[in-house]
């Protein structure tokens, strides 16, 4: 070998190329930017030459540690992303379109010990919402199938001039695509319980659609005369299902609403402490 | 045409299509057939038969068709061979019947009092023509309409889009780097380097390389502030600071999530497309998974990247919504066209009366039997369409119903957080650009493909132009209205 081929320079996150422009200061990666060490660069704060850098500022690309850093919060596309200034006050000036972390506020507003016990809620009201959904759909198809291709039929209805003929199944089908509804809200409530801002509301909301589809349920079972159904074995094990649904729903929406509210007194404390007087 | 294992929808050829359109047409005809014998039959023009026949009629035409056509042109191994085996019987059976009875073999229909004269024998000659063209088209293009069993086919055109992009932000291709950090290897040479690579090292710290997913250890790093990787060796640069991933302190962190500005390594960031910003400079956008699932609040506002779940319904219900406005459609199209097609017999009925008054009694009663029937018809078919649409409606809602449930359980099954260092991992076993797991939790992980980027891009530019040019005209404003007090005030 007589010529030794220029090896490029990959980015430690996506392996992009970089071309080293600065010898002393950080240079970035020519597809996404991230910032690597200049091949002269100490790896110390640039002001204390003695302590290891935290963070590179997005304005100069000095290396700094963290008592010389500001964290920022600055909206691109609307979308927040945290930006790291030093303080320099050229950097400090450039950096001012963006609004300054409240990193106190950060600390006690941080709601990282509800992780776990989000996980396991928006599973529990998750799991119980989708079992009621698919009880809805197969109740739907149940009713369906027992009035109209077996003997079994629900009582007989008329309204003014409509006879059974009409009412009957214009009674079933709207009854049971209200349960549907229904049940399609309570799903969409049970996703929510994940989103810190909504846990408490969605919980709430949970309660108030669970009650009404109960009696929703207990309604129609008397309305379209259940209790004569010839299948001994659909009824149980229906029943049973909307009761095993019923549960996890109630329970998840109880701690849901548990969570949701130490999450508001913990805002609300963090406020008091910090004397904000509005959200930040 | 992509590698064996990569087909979207966007690679069908325009010959499936029309053969997917063709036997649409056919189940229509064929269902259309079904309903007027059957109403024949009913009216007591045929003898009992005619059920036996509408039934065959059904099955053999109507269904097969609607199902095989539904589901012939979206590249599925199964309807290609169904459609092959259909068209096989179909040119057999019509063959037969030309061989029987030849080409002028006629049909007398009875309707009321009159009679229609079908001509089965050209409508064999074009049932065999057409499906020996569909059978022969299949079996030539085999290759190209026939995907190999096993393979996965993207069949929605949004998406597919995507994938011929390619989804995952990422500068390298779905291959080894040679030591050289350009060329790629061979399969072969590949393969050795992903066996013996470790993700874990004895001596301290480790830098995850972004190339082959090797762990090196930061004992290694030269001083010009670099690394080769210990396994593909291609020089990596070390990242800015020297901060464990918060996740993995064996690790150093490879950059900051963008969301929190916490530092964390590949195996805990994802890659998303980047905000539609000008002053964003990369062609990426780092997450952590925390940020990626919404969970992190900054403290200057209260929602950042909230899981957009309303959009659930809308996405879920999406197809089946579809459908039921190309129905509405349909039957406004069609309500419409027989507006025009009422004023012929309106005419026609208009011209017996003036020609009228004890004429030609016979001529005039055949003059309304026909207008009749004009009329009948169309309202008969619209009332079995409006029947259709009651029964199509609940149908299409309970469809939505189950699609919604289905995705409500991939929700709560897990998350579908997908790190760099897995996906591209996944990328090389695979030889494809890394493609984002795509959930309906987050139908935003890529929406900024580069079009809509440069159409937002130019859209804000005219914003921000548009608000300079307000400003400005205040501006002015304000001065001739400062300027015109002043001299009021001097005058008075
Ligand atoms: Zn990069
Ligand atoms: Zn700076
Ligand atoms: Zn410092
Ligand atoms: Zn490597
Ligand atoms: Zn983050
Ligand atoms: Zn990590």
């Amino acid at each position: 070998m007589t010529e030794t081929v220029q090896e490029r320079i990959l980015c430690p996150v996506c392996g992009g190329p970089i071309k080293i422009d600065q010898q002393d200061k950080v240079n970035r990666c020519e597809y996404c930017a991230s910032p690597v060490l200049g091949p002269s660069q100490s790896r110390n704060c640039v002001t204390h030459p003695d302590i290891l850098a935290k963070e590179v500022c997005h304005v100069c690309g000095d290396l700094v540690c963290e008592d010389c850093i500001q964290k920022r919060v600055g909206e691109y596309g609307g979308k927040l992303l945290t930006i790291v200034n030093c303080d320099k006050p050229t950097c400090i000036a450039e950096s001012d379109w963006a609004k300054p972390l409240n990193e106190e506020y950060q600390k006690l507003a941080n709601m990282d010990w509800a992780d776990r016990i989000d996980n396991l809620i928006l599973r529990i009201t998750g799991l119980g919402a989708i079992i009621m959904m698919v009880f809805e759909l197969i109740f739907f198809i149940g009713v369906m199938f027992y009035q109209f291709l077996t003997p079994w039929s629900i009582p007989d209805i008329s309204i003014g001039a409509l006879g059974p003929l009409i009412m009957i199944p214009v009674a079933i089908l709207l009854l049971n695509i209200l349960g549907n509804l229904m049940s399609a809200i309570l799903l969409q409530s049970a996703l929510q319980v994940y989103v810190h801002e909504r846990q408490m509301g969605a919980g709430i909301t949970l309660l108030v659609i669970l009650i009404i589809e109960v009696a929703h349920l207990l309604f129609r079972g008397l309305f379209f005369g259940l209790l004569t159904f010839p299948n001994p074995i659909f009824l149980p094990l229906m029943l049973g299902a909307f009761l095993f649904g019923t549960i996890l729903v109630f329970v998840g929406s109880l701690m849901a609403i548990y969570i949701g509210n130490k999450k508001r007194v913990q805002l609300k404390e963090t406020q008091e402490k910090l004397h904000l007087s509005i959200k930040p | 045409m992509p590698e064996n294992d990569g087909y979207t929808i966007l690679d069908r050829p325009w010959g499936l299509r029309m053969i997917g359109v063709t036997q649409m047409a056919f189940g229509i005809f064929g269902l259309l057939a079904t309903i007027g014998l059957l109403f024949a039959t009913l009216t007591g023009a045929f003898a009992t038969v005619g059920y036996l026949y509408s039934l065959v009629l059904f099955g053999g035409v109507a269904v097969p068709c609607l199902f095989i056509g539904n589901y012939v042109d979206d590249l599925r191994r199964w309807a290609v061979i169904a459609q092959i085996i259909y068209s096989a019987i179909a040119v057999g059976l019509s063959g037969y019947l030309l061989y029987v009875n030849g080409l002028s073999y006629n049909w007398t229909i009875p309707l009321f009092d009159f009679s229609i004269e079908l001509a089965i024998g050209n409508v064999a000659a074009f049932i065999a023509i057409t499906q020996t063209l569909i059978m022969f088209y299949l079996l030539i293009r085999w290759q190209a309409v026939a995907p190999a069993p096993g393979t996965i086919v993207e069949r929605d055109k949004s998406r597919a889009r995507l994938i011929e992009a390619g989804l995952m932000p990422s500068p390298l291709e779905p291959a080894l780097l040679a030591p050289d950090g350009t060329t790629t290897l061979t399969p072969d040479e590949e393969q050795k380097i992903m066996d013996i690579r470790k993700v874990i090292t004895e001596e301290g710290m480790a830098i995850l390389c972004s190339n082959c997913n090797g762990a090196t250890s930061l004992t290694k790093v030269e001083d010009n502030n670099t690394v080769p990787c210990d396994y593909c060796g291609v020089i990596l640069g070390v990242g800015s600071v020297f901060v464990p991933c918060l996740n993995h302190e064996e690790y150093l962190a490879a950059t900051t999530c963008n969301v929190c500005g916490e530092h964390f390594c590949r195996q805990c960031l994802t890659v998303q497309e980047p905000p539609v910003d000008e002053k964003w400079q990369g062609s990426a956008v780092y997450l952590c998974k925390k940020c990626f699932e919404g969970r992190y609040r900054p403290a200057v506002t209260t929602a950042s990247l909230v899981i957009p779940i309303d959009q659930l319904f809308s996405i879920a219900g999406g197809r089946f919504s579809k459908v039921g406005q190309m129905y509405s459609s349909f039957l406004s199209a069609y309500a419409n066209g027989m507006k025009h097609l009422w004023r012929i017999p309106l005419q026609l009925l208009k011209s017996v009366g003036k020609s009228g008054g004890g004429g030609n009694d016979n001529a005039a009663g055949v003059l309304v039997m026909i207008v009749i029937i004009i009329i009948a018809i169309p309202i008969l078919a619209g009332i079995l369409m409006i029947l259709g649409a009651i029964i199509i409606i609940p149908i299409l809602f309970y469809a939505g119903l189950i699609a919604v449930t289905v995705e409500a359980a991939k929700i709560i099954s897990g998350t579908d957080f997908e790190s760099v260092d897995n996906a591209r991992v996944k990328s090389i076993h695979a030889h494809r650009k890394p493609k984002v797991k795509e959930s309906k939790l987050r139908p935003s992980v890529r929406v900024w493909d580069d079009e809509f980027r440069q159409a937002s891009l130019e859209h804000q530019r005219i914003k921000l132009r548009h608000d300079e040019e307000r400003r400005q005209r205040e501006e002015r404003r304000r001065k001739q209205q400062q300027a015109a007090s002043f001299w009021r005030t001097e005058n008075d």
